[in-house]
């Protein structure tokens, strides 16, 4: 199987992120610049999603529908999430 | 069979054929109970289905006279046949069985016997778990019945507002058992419409496109998509319900910043879907039967079609006309009542598009279409009145009245109303006997004078307020009124299922077509239909429906190419040919079903983080540990037992052809667990808005040990997909290897997160230290209990793996699984850095 390369190196790129996740608060961005640190932190978090989605996962290789079908329960999650906690700003 | 000239809506012409005489093979006969306990059959369950909703029918409708009793004077407290508490439940409990346990399930009880029909396939893609949707179900109702005799149900409304849905305010043992229920039959609505939505995007006839599906069948994909995700958020709910009842979380206690808000958000992000969810259905059988008893073609198809589909995604934009008097802003209120006029456009041209039916048609006005055209004026009405509560300034004046008893009853009530057309429309069908027209005519006419001597009266008496039994005097005759209505929309009721069982018993028998300018495919097979359905393979790629000799033309010729990717199954399907050795008994639905009862009714013991004192608490432990133990056996039981299901994807399948049936429908559960994880995200993340996002931190000291964790389960990851490569290779030892090191990682997961929580609870932090300490255990928790079913599977895997398993080329199994595992990483990924970083 030559994905399994593939695979390995998309393990480790994970680990990394995830170190550097971590790092962000370990060098104290948080406090210093919090809205920039979160932003950071969750695009870290994207990306890894959509990494392990798209290959651990096969994503890529299959029809887009199924892609579709996972993207309409995250934006129910989003519109839920967004518009509950505009209401009460 | 009548004319052959039928207009050719959907999908093509039916043509009656004779009953093949397949007999019900390995399955026990219909007079049995055993029959009942094991059948897998799509007809079995929509039969059991039907009735069960019926005896729900009948128990909401007794609670609803009881109702109709207290309020026939104004009463004070203590006075009338109903105690205060008495009536509180009375009225929580008319409402979650009417909405719960009545209405979905009697459209899901159709939708399980006429889709498969309609589509042209043999069964559910997923014919045990479509029984064990069946079983949760049963065991859901039973739940609620039995909590009336554990102190008291639930009674603070159907809609469980907080706060007055947690202990403090209602300690009853039973209320905690009623939202158990609820939880249960969340369950058995996942389960469904993860099988209905690969069955019906994946085992179409070939030439059954989308634009050719019948109505009906439409409304009911629309419906199981709704519920897929509706169903996922109020399974989030009622859950950190559970949680707040049994483990002592506070999510909704009445101190915290947005307690009682948050549940609003929740409930009514299911809520309003909800009101689709129950009537798309008899939207779907108004529509067949319009076009039926008009000889006519619905007008618009195509836009109605589309308007549905717009109705469906609309329905998740405009919960919040639900929130009118909470104290969300008023942006977000002027918002929420621009969407929901939006929503009533498409719905408008849907109801336009009926009336220029039957004034195109001849209409003959048999019983079916009385109901169907009662429902339409019953629905209008209803719609109507739902225009003023959709205005937030009239909304101040009507929100908690008998207005909106009145106006939900219209609507709701107009869906069961199309339901019951449905009912005489398929009773020749899937009984094979002839319903007694006069007296089915007579029903209707009791019905609908009933039905609106019960509810208009109560617009007139809008002034009373909702879920009340003292109310200004000069209501007392609208009230007394609306009380004779009930009595007489009771008898309505009774005349119908007298009508109905005396057909069965002594009924002529049915045509295969009863009915002239029917068109779909359910009237082309025998009443009732043969248990594999059809004498051929269905086929509408002549353009009119065809049965094919069974074996290899029918998978061919039927997909133009698309077959080819579906690979081995076919061809494998293909090759048993003409003798069906498909098992359709199984038995451990129905165990899965009892020991989800027994479990539910041990746990809902549980108070507030312990059991009751003494030979109480012993009970309700015990119970718990017997119906864990159950479930373990049942499922894994299942999970062991050879049974071979009909395999998708030989005829249509847009758009998902190419995706195998068990994958697709894991990743159609996944998107409904996203729904899930959303929910409990969502509702940390609005708690921590509502407190002040800055000044909130992480409960856990340090990140340290959460990326320690987050290592682990990455690397579990990993170690899932090189079990999948050994697999491919045909390394036994690989896969076995693999697959305990996965396990192994997981176990390191689940020590480290033991630990963390030790040290927190050791230092005070308990569930209850704070809203803030309550969403770090819950949220984690949940995602906790995902890691520990994934270890289950993964040590049934293991053991399998051993035994030769998944290196023969049959490597599915652990694909998908792998599919669950990494969904679990996925969800640390986000839960990590929101609960332990920032
Ligand atoms: C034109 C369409 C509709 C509009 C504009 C509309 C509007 C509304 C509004 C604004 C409320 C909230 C009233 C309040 O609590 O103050 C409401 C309540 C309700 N509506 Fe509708 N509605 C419509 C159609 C429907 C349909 C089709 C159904 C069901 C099949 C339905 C079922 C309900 C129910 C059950 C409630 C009461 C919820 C509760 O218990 O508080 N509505 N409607
Ligand atoms: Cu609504």
């Amino acid at each position: 199987m030559a994905r399994t390369k593939l695979y390995t190196g998309i393990y480790v790129a994970l680990f990394v992120i995830a170190t550097l996740q971590v790092g962000v608060e370990q060098i104290g961005l948080l406090e210093s610049s919090y809205m920039l640190a979160l932003a950071l932190i969750t695009v870290f978090s994207f990306v890894k999603a959509v990494v392990v989605a798209g290959y651990f996962q096969h994503l890529v290789w299959e029809p887009r529908s199924v892609t579709y079908v996972l993207v309409l329960g995250f934006v129910g999650f989003l519109a839920l999430t967004v518009a509950a906690s505009y209401s009460i700003l | 069979m009548t004319d052959d000239n039928q207009p050719r809506t959907d999908g093509g012409t039916a043509t009656a054929l004779p009953g093949d005489s397949h007999d019900d093979d390995h399955l026990p006969p219909r007079w049995s109970l055993k029959r009942w306990l094991v059948t897998t059959n799509h007809k079995d369950v929509g039969l059991l289905y039907l009735a069960t909703a019926m005896f729900f029918l009948v128990f909401g409708g007794v609670l609803a006279l009881l109702i109709r009793a207290q309020m026939w004077s104004p009463r004070a407290p203590g006075t009338g046949v109903l105690s205060a508490m008495a009536y509180n439940q009375a009225v929580s409990l008319h409402g979650l069985i009417m909405v719960f346990w009545f209405i979905s399930p009697f459209a899901t009880g159709f939708a399980n016997y006429i889709v498969p029909l309609q589509i042209g396939a043999e069964d559910l893609a997923f014919p045990r778990l479509n029984a064990l949707s069946y079983w949760l179900y049963l065991a859901s109702g039973i739940l609620v019945f039995a909590s009336f005799f554990q102190g008291a149900s639930y009674a603070g409304g159907w809609t469980l507002y907080a706060p007055l849905n947690i202990p403090a305010f209602m300690p009853s043992i039973g209320a905690t058992t009623t939202v158990f229920g609820i939880v249960v039959f969340c369950a058995s609505v996942t389960v469904g419409g993860v099988n209905f939505i690969t069955t019906i995007h994946r085992m179409r006839a070939p030439g059954l496109t989308m634009r050719s599906l019948p109505l009906f069948t439409w409304s009911w994909l629309l419906t199981v998509w709704m519920m897929l995700l509706a169903f996922a958020a109020l399974l989030a709910a009622v859950m950190i319900l559970l949680s707040d009842r049994m483990l002592g979380t506070t999510y909704f206690a009445a101190t915290t910043a947005g307690g009682s808000v948050l549940w609003t958000h929740l409930f009514w992000f299911f809520g309003h879907p909800e009101v689709y969810i129950v009537f798309f259905p008899a939207l779907g059988a108004m529509a067949e039967i319009f076009q039926t008893f008009s000889g006519n073609r619905i007008v618009g198809r195509k836009w109605f079609i589309v308007s549905m589909v717009l109705v469906a995604l609309q329905s998740f934009i405009v919960w919040m006309h639900h929130m009118f008097l909470t104290s969300i802003n008023l942006e977000v209120k002027t918002l929420f009542m621009a969407t929901t006029i939006g929503i009533s456009l498409p719905f408008d041209l849907m109801v336009f598009a009926l009336i220029y039916t039957l004034i195109k048609g001849r209409i003959r006005w048999d019983t079916p279409m009385l109901y169907a055209f009662g429902a339409l004026v019953l629905f209008i009405v209803g719609g109507i009145t739902g225009v003023f509560l959709g205005a937030v300034v009239l909304d101040y004046e009507f929100r908690g009245t008998y207005w909106v008893v009145a106006h939900f009853h219209y609507v709701m009530v107009s869906g069961v109303t199309g339901l019951i057309a449905g009912l005489f429309y398929w009773f020749p069908k899937m009984t094979g006997k002839t319903y007694d027209e006069f007296l089915g005519k007579l029903s209707f006419a009791v019905y609908f004078t009933g039905f609106n001597l019960l509810y208009f009266p109560l617009f007139l008496a809008w002034g009373t307020p909702r879920r009340v039994f003292a109310y200004r005097p000069e209501y007392v005759g609208w009230h007394r009124l609306a009380s004779v209505g009930a009595v007489i929309l009771g008898i309505a009721f009774l005349l119908i299922i007298y009508n109905l069982a005396k057909s069965i018993v002594a009924g002529d028998d049915a045509a295969a077509n009863p009915w002239p300018y029917s068109t779909t495919a359910e009237w082309a097979v025998a009443s009732p239909p043969p248990i594999e359905n059809f004498p051929g393979k269905p086929s509408y790629a002549s353009g009119n429906l065809e049965f094919l000799d069974d074996g290899a033309t029918g998978a061919a010729a039927a997909d133009g190419g698309t077959a080819a990717t579906d690979g081995g199954h076919a061809a494998l399907e293909s090759g048993h040919g003409d003798d069906h050795h498909v098992d359709h008994a199984s038995l451990w639905p129905a165990a899965i079903g009892l020991f989800t009862v027994v479990t539910a009714i041990g746990l809902s013991g549980l108070q507030v983080g312990s059991y009751p004192e003494g030979l109480e608490g012993l009970f309700y432990q015990g119970t718990s540990v017997l119906g864990v133990l159950g479930l373990l056996g049942s499922i894994t039981a299942m999970g062991y037992e050879n049974f071979t299901a009909h395999e998708g994807g030989l005829g249509e399948a847009w758009p998902f052809e190419g995706v195998e049936n068990t994958k697709l429908g894991m990743w159609v559960f996944l998107a409904s667990d996203v729904v899930l994880f959303g929910g409990f995200i969502g509702a940390a993340i609005f708690l921590r808005i509502a407190y002040g996002w800055e000044a909130w931190h992480p409960i856990p000291h340090n990140p340290i040990p959460g990326l320690v964790n987050t290592y682990l389960l990455l690397t579990s990851s990993f170690t899932v997909i090189l079990a999948l490569v050994a697999a491919q290779k045909r390394s036994r030892k690989g896969v076995v290897a693999s697959l305990t090191l996965t396990f192994l990682l997981g176990l390191g997961f689940l020590a480290n997160k033991a630990i963390e929580w030790v040290v927190l609870f050791s230092e005070g932090t308990g569930l209850d230290a704070s809203v803030r300490a309550s969403t770090y255990y819950l949220t984690t928790g949940l995602h906790m209990g995902h890691v520990i079913a994934g270890l289950l599977i993964t040590a049934y895997l293991i053991w399998r793996a051993w035994n030769g398993a998944y290196t023969d080329g049959n490597d599915e199994t652990l694909e998908y699984f792998g599919l669950y595992w990494h969904f679990v990483d996925i969800v640390w990924l986000f839960l990590f850095p929101l609960f332990y970083i920032v």
